[in-house]
């Protein structure tokens, strides 16, 4: 039942290069600054370290300094093995954050996101220091870039002087086999609110590195106006630097770049694939979770990597909930079943048995307990939260029937102060699918959110509705002028008005058409066989099949946009829909069935799920490129405004 | 072949000097040389001339010239000197003129007499005046020595980077030294100079006496002393007609010879080859040329006119008014194939190469001779190298075919050597030509090297030349051509007389989108130049809109910067920009700007956000953008207010800023925020405990938890708290204090809007089965199955399934159905399907 791709799916590239790649730069930029130092890490880096560089290879080599680390930052993961040769005379590290700082290095090294909050941090350290006399050596690391900005605000601050910048261009991390991610969630808020387009310089940067060391793209394709810029900064990369790839054999042979404002429906739905759950109730951070002692059954928590080395995770991510358990206690017997062979085993089998099958036996079922705890921890939060009800509710707002028991039961649920970001995200769900919310809900509906969770949420709603994410109906005539309107600013373009454009005027969603369209919502007769899916709709119960993946599959099986106009237009990206690439006819076969997908602002494993199904389906295997892994909770939270 | 050695000169037995003619030389001098000053520069590179030097017996009326010729005399500037008197002219090595004045300026003139700039040597040769100065060479550049009046020396190493030292006083120095020169070792030039029977070596710190090894005795001056092009040797003649020669370092004697004759020489400078054995130095007088080495004998020559020598890498360049001549030592290979008699292979070569062209038998033997001896490759070998050193086409080709020629029997010769050697004689004879004038010979050529080569022709503007050769050499186009035409499009901007349109537009046709040419650079050029209209134009050519902006900004066109900048997409440029427009416009125009520029306007106000919150309010002020400024005084109310006053006060801003946004909605809750803030603040005086900051929902909650249901009841009245909401919210909050006598009372007020099942909930979830069946009866009947089922009344909850006939529900009483104990329900139910269907 698991996932068994087809004998002839191309293999793919090798990725942990990236890593290597990353960590050497590492390791020369703290090489940069000679002698003993201390390490003050951002919080959001520390995870992605870690999984590039163990604290060994930063670190010293010895006992002495290994306590002293854990004893100053209990929060950075610290790995057993410590090679002595390596090192870079990181002495202490700390994380960044607002508590006074301790250290008493000569020479203090940041390793910092380029946000200015960062960038005042540092400036005041530097500047206690000063008052207090002392002089010490302060270099500032930017990952994946520094921006001006930051320097301006160092200039300010009056310390631009006393530091030294450096740039750690890290901005692919491998995740899994076929997942790389930027490890950005801040692209989603700074670029589809704020209009905020900084970060697309970084995204054309990362498939630059790409295209260089896994050869061009063939065929490239795109939507969405982040993914229009994205590719045009990337091109112009590409030929500044011709040659360089000129020659190469392309590896992937297509690459599918799309905005996430194409389709926020599929990543505002409750995810019921194994990995989607599990990141819906236990959040899996940079690739690893942290189970609590309700999962592991004692009294600690573990914190578990999930990827496709863990054989058991990696057989059930993709499965449809209600067969995840099922399969768990399959594996259990069988894994008892091997275990019981040692009866009767001679001394020499028993012998062989200890030494080489033990290990690994012990270690699957260690696996499989750690899965089937968080399975049960999983059901008994979503019994208690009435899963099924809620469940329904949003099937039934896919499939665009009984709207009015939706908003009663929306109603509820915010009357009841169930959780203010599933509020939130049924909300913005019942609008998408709508087409906005008809004035008398919109207003009633948001009356009721700020009674029950505090009317900052109104600066939330303000955001939703510049978003995009929900929006009042207009009245029927003024709809058609808007539309003509946005499309006569988007051809537009020396005006540059378009970020205004579309962050000030509603755009209507159209969910329903596009539904209709491209057949989203699948007719079932009878059960829908999620043990034996037959499209990727059985990610969502066999209810609806992802937009963005149905867009993506649609432009493959054309090679085009051709023949999706009407698609195109109902999604307003008439005009933001591209294909490319460098028409390479020597492309090897065995390349043009690797497809690298580019999420930018964030894919869910739902996706990624649904994907991996197609891909199998078609014998194509399919990369992802995200600037990070969301989910509804994600989304809702970015759009969120907190009491400071 | 006789007649080709005629002109070789034998210096003893091992070396044979010759001296053939460059250019004849028209350049129609009306001065003798001797009264001009003269500098020319090695390399082949170009002579200045300037007449009228200020002589005591010339008129001062008469305003001297300077003029500049190329080697082959073609006039390549002249003009009128205007500054003071000037002592010395020497050449850089980027082949700009350095005229050391009187009172120790120097001026910086270009090859074609454009004024570059100037520069003093110090205010001590200011004072005691420029008595002589020499402009030597080293590999840091050019360096200029200055002896003064008082007989001191100051020299900067390097003209480009200027550091003026001044030497060590030599001690007891009363005149002026006969002769001196500059040397350089171990990086650090030096000064050598003779006062009367004493040499003195002059260093940073010191100065010291220094004898020559071997010096013959008697001497009781230096005339004349002579160092190598490459400063490796020196060469002193005495005044009892003595030529010593020898190493720089004052080490080692190489050879002395004595000819006799005790007037002063001219000049006298070395003629060696490079990593030649023979050392020799050529020393001039009026009349006669003497070429000395480690021979008894000299080589002399007659010179009919007044005639200037050059020291170049491997000869003498000897140029008069009428010839430009060079005098060198035979290369070994030309030696070895023009030798009369010689046996050499390539000697053998090119006679077999003769005897065919003439169909000859002849030139099998020769050839058979070469090979029984096994050395036709170093025959080959040997014709391409002599080749390279002949000046005559014709030697040249001749050579060349017989090295040709000879390859024809050779398996597997590498036949790069030979088709460089006839791409470099090709170059070479191009631009030995006499309108271009650069005599270069191989050896200078290689030790130059082409690039700079193209460099000294696109100085002379020899742009189509030096493009040609680049093609023709088929070199990179980022290091030729792409180079030279930018050099091009440089020199092209200068030109005041043409129109900007006519410029920018040959520029485009000539340039178009060749890779490496940098427009930006141009267009800098031209901005240099006053020319901002032109480099505007030539700006909108450059493909990477990235590098238009600093120069945009340079030019003040800052606007034009800024939607440049937001086409490249590189945000920190927009940021660069907006930072420079801040500074530079007042801030309404500022703002004005931005408006027209959503996405430097949203990335401003990013930054603003976090670093300049008034900025930000002011932005949205100068919008109109209510809605943002209504949004911005709500983040106030939290983020920067503490007092309630203070908060309330923002709010109020923040609610009138939404009217004039018509946002009504937003407005109205404002207001009401505003209000639970005020009774919060009061509740919390009056009753103590938290209240601030709760959502209305959590206030009323808070207040029926501590027991406050009326003051609950009046809030909810207040701010229009629907009934459901009240409903849940009561139900939850009594359930929580498990005040289940007031839950009877309050589900009895009234009918309850929300039904009666989620009090069955309620109840169970705080595990009170006995009050939650009291309401799992009042259920309706929709829910009422659930509501059995909560509290595990299966058999009820079976019956109402069945009345009601409902499929749904009948499997969901089925599902909660436990093995023995629901047994009868279960069949109860299998029994009512059942009869269902018959139905």
């Amino acid at each position: 039942m698991a996932f068994h791709h087809r004998p002839d799916a191309p293999e793919l590239p090798d990725f942990s290069m990236l890593k290597r790649l990353a960590r050497d730069q590492l390791i020369y930029l703290l090489e940069q600054l000679p002698g003993k130092k201390d390490l003050f890490i951002e919080a959001d880096l520390m995870s992605p370290l870690d999984r590039i560089a163990s604290v060994s290879i930063l670190k010293r080599g010895r006992e002495r300094h290994r306590e002293k680390h854990q004893s100053a930052a209990s929060c950075t993961p610290c790995t057993g093995d410590m090679p002595a040769s390596k090192q870079h005379e990181v002495d202490k590290l700390y994380k960044v954050e607002n508590k006074p700082v301790l250290s008493s290095s000569e020479q203090l090294c940041f390793l910092v996101r380029p946000r200015i909050k960062n960038m005042r941090y540092i400036a005041n350290l530097v500047n206690a220091d000063k008052l207090a006399g002392r002089t010490r050596k302060y270099k500032v690391i930017f990952s994946p870039q520094k921006f001006y900005a930051c320097e301006m605000v160092l200039e300010e601050e009056g310390i631009y002087g006393d530091v030294s910048c450096d740039e750690w261009a890290f901005s692919l991390l491998p995740l899994d086999v076929d997942l790389l991610s930027m490890e950005l969630p801040e692209f989603f808020r700074d670029y589809f609110l704020e209009g905020d387009q900084r970060w697309i310089n970084t995204v054309a940067q990362a498939l630059h590195l790409l295209s260089t060391l896994y050869g061009p793209f063939p065929n490239c394709y795109g939507i969405g106006r982040c993914a229009k810029m994205s590719h045009e900064l990337w091109r112009n990369l590409e030929e500044e630097e011709d040659g360089e790839t000129k020659g190469r054999k392309p590896e992937i042979g297509h690459i599918f770049l799309l905005d996430r404002d194409v389709d926020f429906v599929t990543a505002l739905c409750s995810q019921v694939v194994y990995e989607g759950l599990v990141d819906d109730t236990f959040r899996i951070k940079c690739g690893s979770v942290d189970f609590g002692p309700e999962v592991t059954s004692s009294d600690r928590s573990l914190k578990v990597l999930l990827n496709a080395d863990d054989k058991v995770f990696h057989e059930i991510r993709n499965e449809h909930f209600s067969n995840v358990f099922g399969f768990l206690s399959q594996k259990a017997r069988n894994l008892q079943a091997q275990y019981d062979r040692r009866r009767g085993m001679d001394i020499k089998q028993m012998k062989n048995f200890v030494s080489q099958e033990l290990k690994g036996l012990k270690q699957e079922h260690r696996l499989l307990s750690l899965h089937i705890g968080a399975c049960e921890s999983i059901m008994k939060k979503k019994t208690k939260q009435n899963f099924q009800e809620l469940i329904k509710t949003e099937h039934a707002l896919l499939e665009g029937f009984s709207i009015r028991d939706s908003t009663s039961y929306i109603e509820e649920h915010i009357d009841r102060q169930v959780s203010p970001i599933e509020s939130l995200r049924l909300m913005c769900l019942l609008s998408i699918t709508e087409n906005g919310l008809i004035p008398k809900d919109y207003r009633s509906l948001k009356t009721q959110y700020l009674q029950s969770y505090g009317s900052e949420h109104l600066l939330t709603f303000s955001n939703l509705r510049r978003a995009g994410l929900l929006t009042e109906q207009a009245p029927g005539d003024t709809l058609t002028a808007v539309e003509s309107k946005v499309s006569k600013l988007v051809t537009d373009k020396a005006a540059g008005k378009i970020t205004d454009a579309f962050s000030s005027l509603a755009k209507r969603s159209n969910f329903r058409a596009i539904s209709k369209k491209l057949n989203l919502i699948p007719r079932v007769d009878g059960e829908y066989d999620l043990k034996v899916p037959r499209d990727m709709a059985y990610v969502f119960s066999g209810a609806y099949v992802p937009l963005s993946c149905r867009v993506i599959e649609q432009v493959l099986e054309r090679r085009s946009w051709q023949g999706l106009e009407e698609v195109l237009r109902l999604l307003n990206c008439s005009e933001l829909a591209f294909t490319g690439g460098t028409k390479d006819d020597k492309a090897p076969s065995e390349s043009l069935r690797l497809i690298l997908v580019v999420f930018l602002g964030g894919c869910t494993f739902s996706e990624i799920s649904a994907l991996r199904f197609l891909g199998r389906e078609k014998g194509f295997r399919f990369i992802f490129l995200t600037t990070a892994i969301t989910n509804s909770a994600r989304l809702m939270e970015a759009m969120s405004e907190v009491k400071a | 072949m006789d007649c080709y050695t005629a002109n070789w000169n034998p210096l003893g037995d091992s070396a044979f000097y010759r001296k053939y003619e460059l250019y004849s030389m028209d350049w129609d001098l009306k001065e003798e040389l001797r009264d001009c000053l003269v500098a020319a520069a090695p390399y082949g590179g170009p002579i200045a001339l300037l007449r009228n030097p200020w002589r005591k017996e010339k008129p001062a009326s008469v305003r001297p010239v300077l003029d500049i010729y190329s080697a082959s005399g073609m006039p390549l500037a002249s003009l009128p000197w205007k500054s003071g008197p000037v002592v010395s002219l020497g050449w850089s090595a980027e082949e700009e003129l350095l005229c050391v004045q009187e009172d120790g300026v120097v001026l910086v003139y270009g090859l074609h007499g454009d004024f570059r700039r100037h520069f003093s040597m110090g205010n001590e040769v200011l004072q005691n005046r420029v008595l002589d100065a020499r402009i030597f060479h080293t590999e840091f550049g050019s360096g200029v020595a200055i002896l003064t009046g008082a007989h001191r020396f100051t020299l900067s190493a390097n003209v480009g980077d200027l550091k003026l030292r001044r030497m060590p006083e030599v001690p007891g120095l009363q005149s002026a030294p006969s002769c001196w020169t500059t040397l350089c070792q171990d990086r650090v030039a030096h000064v050598l100079l003779a006062v009367g029977p004493d040499l003195y070596l002059l260093d940073h710190a010191a100065c010291s006496t220094v004898t020559p090894p071997g010096l013959a005795p008697g001497v009781s001056s230096f005339l004349q002393m002579a160092v190598s092009f490459t400063y490796r040797h020196l060469a002193l003649f005495t005044d009892t007609g003595y030529i010593w020669m020898g190493t720089a370092s004052l080490k080692e004697k190489l050879c002395e010879f004595n000819c006799n004759i005790r007037a002063p020489p001219k000049q006298m400078v070395w003629c060696s080859r490079p990593r030649s054995k023979e050392k020799a130095v050529v020393v001039a007088w009026e009349k006669r040329l003497m070429v000395v080495g480690d021979a008894p004998e000299s080589i002399q020559f007659v010179l009919d006119e007044d005639s200037y020598l050059v020291p170049e890498l491997d000869g003498v360049r000897i140029f008069s008014r009428s010839t430009h001549e060079f005098l060198h030592e035979v290369p070994v290979a030309s030696e070895e194939i023009f030798k009369i008699a010689s046996m050499a292979p390539g000697a053998l070569l090119l006679e077999a190469q003769k005897e065919y062209e003439k169909e000859s038998q002849k030139a099998d033997e020769y050839l058979r001779e070469i090979q029984e001896l096994g050395q036709l490759t170093q025959a080959v070998q040997q014709c391409i190298e002599a080749a390279g050193h002949e000046h005559r086409p014709d030697m040249q080709k001749s050579l060349l075919r017989a090295a040709s020629f000879g390859k024809c029997f050779l398996d597997r010769f590498p036949p790069d050597g030979f088709v460089r050697m006839c791409q470099d004689l090709r170059v070479l004879n191009a631009i030995r030509d006499y309108h271009i004038g650069i005599p270069l010979t191989y050896s200078q050529y290689k030790q130059l090297t082409i690039q700079v080569l193209l460099d000294r022709l696109v100085l002379r503007r020899l742009y189509p030349l030096a493009i040609q050769i680049c093609e023709y050499l088929r070199l990179p186009e980022v290091q030729g051509v792409s180079r030279i035409l930018a050099h091009w499009a440089c020199y092209k901007v200068q030109q005041k007389d043409v129109s900007d349109e006519d410029v920018a537009r040959a520029i485009n046709q000539k340039l178009g989108d060749t890779p490496g040419v940098s427009y930006s650079d141009i267009a800098a050029r031209a901005y240099g130049c006053g020319r901002t209209e032109l480099a505007i134009k030539l700006l909108e050519y450059e493909p990477r809109s990235g590098e238009q902006v600093p120069l945009l900004l340079k030019m003040k066109r800052s606007k034009l910067a800024l939607s440049k900048a937001i086409e490249s997409g590189d945000t920190d440029l927009v940021f660069t920009v907006l930072l420079h427009l801040k500074n530079e416009l007042n801030r309404g125009d500022f703002f004005m700007t931005l408006r027209n520029q959503p996405m430097a306007l949203s990335l401003y106000r990013q930054f603003c956000k976090h670093q300049e919150l008034e900025t930000l309010k002011d932005l949205y002020n100068q919008d109109d953008n209510h809605q943002e400024l209504g949004s911005f005084h709500i983040r106030a109310s939290y983020a920067a207010e503490e007092r309630i006053e203070g908060r309330v006060a923002a709010l109020q801003t923040a609610a009138d800023a939404f009217y004039k946004a018509k946002n009504e909605f937003a407005a109205k809750a404002t207001e009401d925020q505003m209000r639970l803030l005020r009774l919060q603040r009061r509740l919390e005086d009056e009753l103590g405990g938290q209240f601030l900051d709760l959502s209305l929902h959590d206030t009323v909650t808070t207040l029926i938890l501590g027991g406050h249901n009326k003051r609950a009841e009046q809030l909810a009245r207040d701010f229009r708290i629907p009934d459901k909401r009240l409903w849940w919210l009561k139900l939850t909050a009594l359930a929580a204090l498990e005040d289940w006598e007031e839950l009877e009372k309050f589900s009895k007020s009234k009918k309850s809007p929300i039904g009666y099942l989620p009090f069955v909930e309620i109840c169970m979830k705080q595990h009170n089965k006995y009050e939650a069946k009291k309401y799992a009866s009042r259920v309706g009947p929709e829910q009422k199955v659930k509501a059995l089922l909560l509290v595990g009344d299966v058999a009820q909850a079976a019956d109402v399934a069945i009345e009601r006939r409902n499929e749904a529900e009948l499997s969901l009483v089925l599902s909660h159905c436990t093995g023995a104990t629901d047994g009868v329900t279960a069949d109860k139910i299998q029994r009512a399907r059942a009869q269902a269907q018959k139905k």
